[in-house]
């Protein structure tokens, strides 16, 4: 069953999908069979620099994610994130910015 | 169809209303406090069998016109459903009513649950009433009992961020509320008309004059500005993760499940039915772009769940925005079917987001981590709905992501899309680390003794996570559930004769 003008045809690719999974697993439980891992104590534990770490510790910390892609969207994330005070006066202010840009786009549309 | 079907889908959660808190008096005598619970449910199923029964006649291309009183329109309150309103009022009736399902477990640790359930039930009745009157004062008044309603259910825990939340809602929204009522005012003094079909009439008589008169884009920009609102469109759009977070997720759930989708309905009756302005297309794919990097972006340094989730509702509002705005056939298809998958997903990864605040106590994504081997089931259905509203095939985000970009193509817009296709990839970005951050890494002690959500919690999570793989492996249900909605948009005419011709 396919939609649209392209190509994605959506039950063949649930199906395909389906069989990868399938093969995935397969190949899993079969290296399962060769080796199965038998971790001491010792190896399940974090270490840095000597120290043994408690879970709570070695939790990554949510702001340190796509550090990368708020390097690449600098200006935005210096003067659009620190827009968003909290203050409701701001946030009316942009209420008005918004009506403004609004209505002219709307004058120019109609006219 | 059920006799007199339209009205009853907003009698029915209206009086479900008032009845609450007399069902809630008896079951606290009779000591069956849950009976109050299960008559809200029971009522919200009853609207959806409603709202149900109207599809064979509405699908076979009729608009039920339902005269209040006997009067004809333009004179009379009349009640007009045609594919487009009866689609939200499909979304709205399934939505409230699982929600009112997870409610049952869900918000039993809170007290004052008769306020909660009698303010549930009016938001319902302002949002069907919203749907199906073919009315604009009507409207507005629905419209004003849905808003205030959700400003209370906002602050119902009444702690401080709630009540700052409630109170910043309240005061943007009444501002959106008073250029609607505005706006309407204007056009009553214009034209001497409240009734859609018979206002869509008189303004295309007028459009044609020129010069314009200038009156009309004011009418027609205090709309999409009170509107806009509602739907959190971007630079409007404030309000809603502060009232996101601090609302229980249930009504977190409902928000961007239902009042959004009505707003966008709303947005969309108005702009393109009433004043047939097809032209400012351009104006929304603008608005909608924005609305998407804005958002996505914004979701991207999140460390609340809760907020990353208002923040991608926000987002996931400019990619319907984005297809209505190409003003093709497939474009406000795909935009209509988005805002169905929207509401599917998006209520389930917010009850999601409650079931971790039920049984861990927050949603503060650092103080989470390895959720996943105690709560195994909540966690399948979080990578469901994430991977749904990321438009990862083979899931239903995917099918109206994909016919918002065909569309695009379609319509010679190649950089909108292309930049639609990125903002996918940012979606996916931060829901993985979402998904990363609550259900995998090393689980802290204080973790070790969380349970599954209750079973009756997972339910209507289960409902909706069939609904993102029904929809996404047969696109094609989806597509003809929204089809007569997208005919009824592009059928200005067909609707003002249909209203206009039932007197």
């Amino acid at each position: 069953m396919e939609f649209g003008p392209g190509i994605w045809g959506p039950i063949v690719a649930t199906a395909v999908m389906l069989l990868g999974v399938a093969i995935g697993y397969l190949l899993l439980s079969i290296s399962r069979r060769y080796m199965v891992p038998k971790p001491s104590v010792e190896k399940l534990r974090t270490y840095a620099c000597g120290e043994v770490l408690e879970p709570e510790e070695v939790h990554v910390e949510s702001e340190q994610f796509y550090s990368p892609i708020r390097r690449v969207f600098k200006p935005f994330y210096r003067f659009v994130r620190p827009a968003h005070t909290g203050i409701l006066s701001t946030y009316l202010l942009w209420v008005f910015v918004g009506f403004i840009m609004i209505l002219i786009a709307i004058v120019v549309a109609l006219r | 169809m059920i006799a007199h079907a339209p009205i009853l889908a907003i009698v029915v959660p209206l009086f479900a209303a008032f009845l609450t808190p007399v069902v809630s008096i008896v079951a606290k005598r009779f000591g069956v406090e849950r009976a109050r619970d299960w008559f809200v449910v029971g009522a919200a199923i009853l609207m959806l069998l409603i709202v149900a029964s109207m599809v064979p006649a509405v699908w076979r291309g009729e608009v039920l016109v339902y005269k209040l009183g006997g009067w004809s329109p333009p004179w009379g309150i009349n009640l007009a459903v045609d594919g487009l309103n009866l689609l939200v009022a499909l979304i709205i009736a399934s939505v409230v009513s699982l929600i009112a399902i997870y409610s049952v477990v869900y918000m039993e640790r809170d007290n004052g649950l008769e306020k909660y359930y009698t303010l549930l039930m009016l938001v319902t009745a302002g949002c069907m009433g919203v749907t199906l009157t073919g009315d604009v004062f009507n409207l507005f008044v629905f419209f004003e009992i849905m808003s205030i309603s959700s400003y209370a259910l906002v602050a119902f825990r009444r702690n401080w961020d709630s009540v700052e939340a409630g109170i910043k809602y309240m005061i943007i929204g009444s501002l959106g509320t008073s250029f609607i009522l505005l706006s309407i005012a204007l056009m009553y003094g214009l034209v001497g008309s409240l009734n859609i079909a018979d206002l869509a009439g008189k303004i295309a008589t007028i459009k044609a004059t020129q010069p314009l008169p200038m009156i009309v884009p004011l009418m027609l920009t205090l709309f999409v500005v009170g509107f806009g609102i509602k739907i959190a469109m971007v630079p409007l759009h404030a309000w809603l993760p502060d009232a996101y977070q601090a609302a229980p997720s249930a009504i977190s759930a409902l928000l961007s499940g239902a009042t959004a989708t009505v707003g966008v309905y709303a947005m969309l009756r108005v702009s393109y039915m009433l004043f047939g302005a097809l032209a400012i297309g351009t104006m929304f794919i603008i608005l909608g772009l924005v609305t998407m990097v804005v958002g996505g972006l914004m979701a991207l340094v999140q460390r609340d769940l809760k907020r990353l989730l208002a923040y991608s509702s926000i987002s996931q509002m400019g990619y319907i925005l984005l297809g209505v705005g190409f003003g093709t056939a497939m474009g406000i298809q795909g935009g209509l079917f988005h805002l169905l998958n929207n509401a599917i997903y998006k209520v389930l990864l917010f009850m999601c987001a409650g079931a971790i605040v039920y049984r861990v106590g927050t949603s503060n994504l650092d103080e989470l981590g390895g959720l996943g081997k105690n709560m195994p089931i909540t966690a399948t259905l979080f990578v469901v709905g994430a991977l749904a509203i990321s438009g990862v095939p083979p899931l239903n985000g995917f099918a109206s992501k994909w016919t918002i970009y065909v569309a695009g193509m379609e319509a010679g817009q190649p950089i909108c899309t292309a930049i639609a296709v990125v903002m996918s990839a940012l979606t996916l970005a931060y829901f993985l680390k979402a998904i990363n951050l609550m259900f995998l890494g090393q689980r802290p002690e204080h973790l070790r003794e969380v349970k599954e959500a209750p079973p009756l919690m997972l339910f209507p999570m289960l409902m909706l996570a069939a609904f993102c793989v029904v929809f996404g492996i047969l696109p094609g249900l989806g597509i003809d559930l929204v089809r007569p909605a997208q005919s009824a948009v592009m059928n200005q005419l067909g609707y003002i004769g249909s209203v206009m011709g039932a007197g």
